[in-house]
């Protein structure tokens, strides 16, 4: 019998994929219900405020972006 | 409530109607026709127009004939707004009988009354016999709704000092204290104290100011129904409205004329009762003097036009009042190019913005994503950094929209300079940089939605997926897993379901 499960579709590179399905995995998967793709997941719709978080947490560790050269005003 | 994220739009909140109510809403013919005009995409007016005055029901595969096979998911799409408005029936599918469709009663009765004419309904409006006050005139009931909406406007960017913190109190300036609270039940704003006037703008009213101005003044009168609809399920007596009949009061509006005294003597009750607040919001003035009389402004008689003529508040009004002055057309089409030409910002390829207005609004809307540095009389400089389009959308404001927002209020020197060279208006590096810093801080691409999943067959997978295309709901899907996600879902169980009774 078909089903239809409610939830949220993320899209994100796969680098990003595989961050967040490492979440996923050392927090008892409590965030991901199905992993569709390369590039999508399916995720708990009440806990992707907290999964968003926890990405910035780990991206914010890792990742300095470059400010593009500030001109003189 | 569920405006939360998003900010609503009238398809929504029309879809989520019971059918009782679409058959009460269609005996007004203005109601039917302002749905024609507005809610229909072009191949489903030509559907409805070949059926009005046809006496029997149209076999659906005929259909096939009129629409060439390319177009097949234009017609399905079509149908499918014709259905979720129900404007059509389709007969279900069975073996014996082939699938019919025809207008619904009500609907086809009240659009040809509107077409011919005729009938005592009164649902165009009576016109007021009484003399009309010299200094009420075009020019002044625009200037009276733009300032009303501007001051609504204000007060969701928060720049209008208001004196009350967290009460009722009355603000100096600013809308009425019931449109406040409007905004606040809607999610618009949020109570928040480290701010000076005690409310703070959130995501869906970042999203509310950089749409175009009709669909701002939907969104705010559909919040308004939603709160009268609860009011009236909450205290009986106190409220006790008719959301049924408000909604085809705003629909009666969008058909009056622009700058004619209409009578209020012959409204019902429960309209009566909406004409403060419709005041309030700038749709309709009454003159102080005699309240027997109320004008529609263009604010109202714009309702039913298309979403896309008016860019903005501002420089729809402007461009509406340059192009036709004489002609108080209720059909308000403007051109979008004469919106354009009154835009004032300038932006270069190293990132500064320089915009030419005195606006107040104009320079707080630019302030939520440039960093404006310095401001002179009639003019403000800024630039786009990566933290100020950063901080935009962590508001909820998109690249898209801060690119459209740009380019619909570009000065007309860089649209001129653009078309002498054929080349886009805005640097195509500041539109890609835009762009790159919305990736870099919006890693995942979020929608809700259903899963599809545990078909008992291929085929089963495949019509219904193929189906979710067709209507456009479809999002996603694997054939290799026999999955698919789709944004909505009432369409798709209707299916599943007609199918099932089929089989």
């Amino acid at each position: 019998m078909v089903k239809a499960v409610r939830g949220v579709l993320v899209e994100c590179e796969p680098a990003i994929k595989s961050i967040l399905v490492h979440i996923d995995s050392t927090h008892h998967h409590e965030f991901i219900i199905e992993d569709l793709d390369d590039t999508h997941l399916f995720v708990k719709e009440a806990m992707l405020q907290v999964l968003k978080s926890k990405l910035e947490e780990r991206l914010r560790e890792t990742y300095r972006p470059d400010e593009p050269l500030e001109d003189s005003e | 409530m569920s405006g939360g994220q998003q900010s609503y739009q009238l398809s929504e909140y029309l879809e989520k109607l019971p059918g009782t109510t679409f058959r009460k809403l269609y005996q007004q013919p203005s109601t039917a026709f302002a749905i024609f005009r507005r809610m229909l995409p072009p191949l489903a007016k030509v559907f409805v127009q070949a059926l009005l005055y046809m006496p029997s029901p149209l076999l659906l595969s005929e259909l096939d004939v009129w629409v060439r096979a390319e177009g097949k998911m234009q017609r399905d799409r079509a149908l499918s707004i014709l259905r979720s408005l129900h404007i059509i029936q389709i007969t279900p599918p069975g073996k014996d009988k082939p699938q019919e469709m025809q207008l619904t009663t009500n609907f086809k009765n009240s659009l040809r009354l509107a077409l011919e004419g005729g009938g005592s309904h009164n649902s165009f409006g009576v016109p007021s016999t009484l003399p009309v006050a010299p200094r009420i005139d075009i020019a002044h009931l625009d200037g009276y709704a733009r300032k009303k909406w501007e001051d609504i406007l204000h007060y969701v960017v928060n720049s209008v000092p208001a004196q009350n913190d967290g009460g009722g109190g009355v603000s100096g300036g600013g809308p009425k204290t019931s449109v406040k609270e409007l905004l606040l039940i809607g999610r618009l704003v949020e109570r928040r104290h480290d701010t000076q006037a005690g409310v703070g703008i959130t995501q869906a009213g970042f999203t509310f100011l950089l749409q175009e101005a009709n669909a701002q003044v939907w969104t705010l009168l559909l919040l308004w129904l939603e709160a009268a609809d609860r009011a009236k399920g909450e205290a009986k007596g106190a409220a006790n409205t008719d959301s049924i009949d408000m909604l085809s009061f705003l629909f009666m509006l969008a058909s009056l004329e622009l700058g004619r005294a209409y009578n209020t003597g012959a409204l019902t009750e429960t309209r009566r009762n909406m004409l403060p607040h419709l005041v309030d919001f700038g749709l309709i003035f009454i003159p102080r003097e005699d309240t027997r009389q109320y004008f529609p402004t263009r604010l109202a008689t714009t309702l039913t036009s298309s979403a896309s003529s008016l860019r903005s508040v501002s420089s729809g009004f402007n461009a509406a009042t340059a192009n036709n002055p004489g002609d108080a057309s209720s059909l308000g089409t403007t051109p979008e190019t004469s919106a354009a030409s009154k835009g004032s910002v300038i932006i270069e390829t190293n990132y500064r913005l320089y915009a030419y207005t005195s606006s107040p609004l104009q320079i707080a809307v630019l302030g939520l994503f440039t960093q404006l540095n310095m401001r002179f009389a009639g003019m403000a400089t800024g630039r786009l950094t990566r933290d100020s389009i950063r901080r935009a959308i962590g508001f909820g404001i998109t690249a898209d929209q801060i690119i459209s927002y740009l380019a619909s209020h570009a000065h007309d020197q860089m649209v001129r300079a653009a078309a002498a060279t054929g080349r886009p208006v805005l640097p195509p590096t500041v539109v890609d940089q835009i762009r790159l810093w919305q990736l870099e801080n919006e890693r995942m691409r979020t929608s809700a939605g259903f899963l599809f999943k545990d078909f008992d067959s291929l085929e089963e997978y495949v019509s219904l997926s193929s189906y979710a295309d067709e209507v456009g709901v479809l999002v996603w899907r694997s054939d290799k897993k026999r999955m698919f996600y789709a944004s909505k879902i009432e369409q798709l169980r209707d299916y599943l379901k007609s199918r099932k009774k089929a089989e």
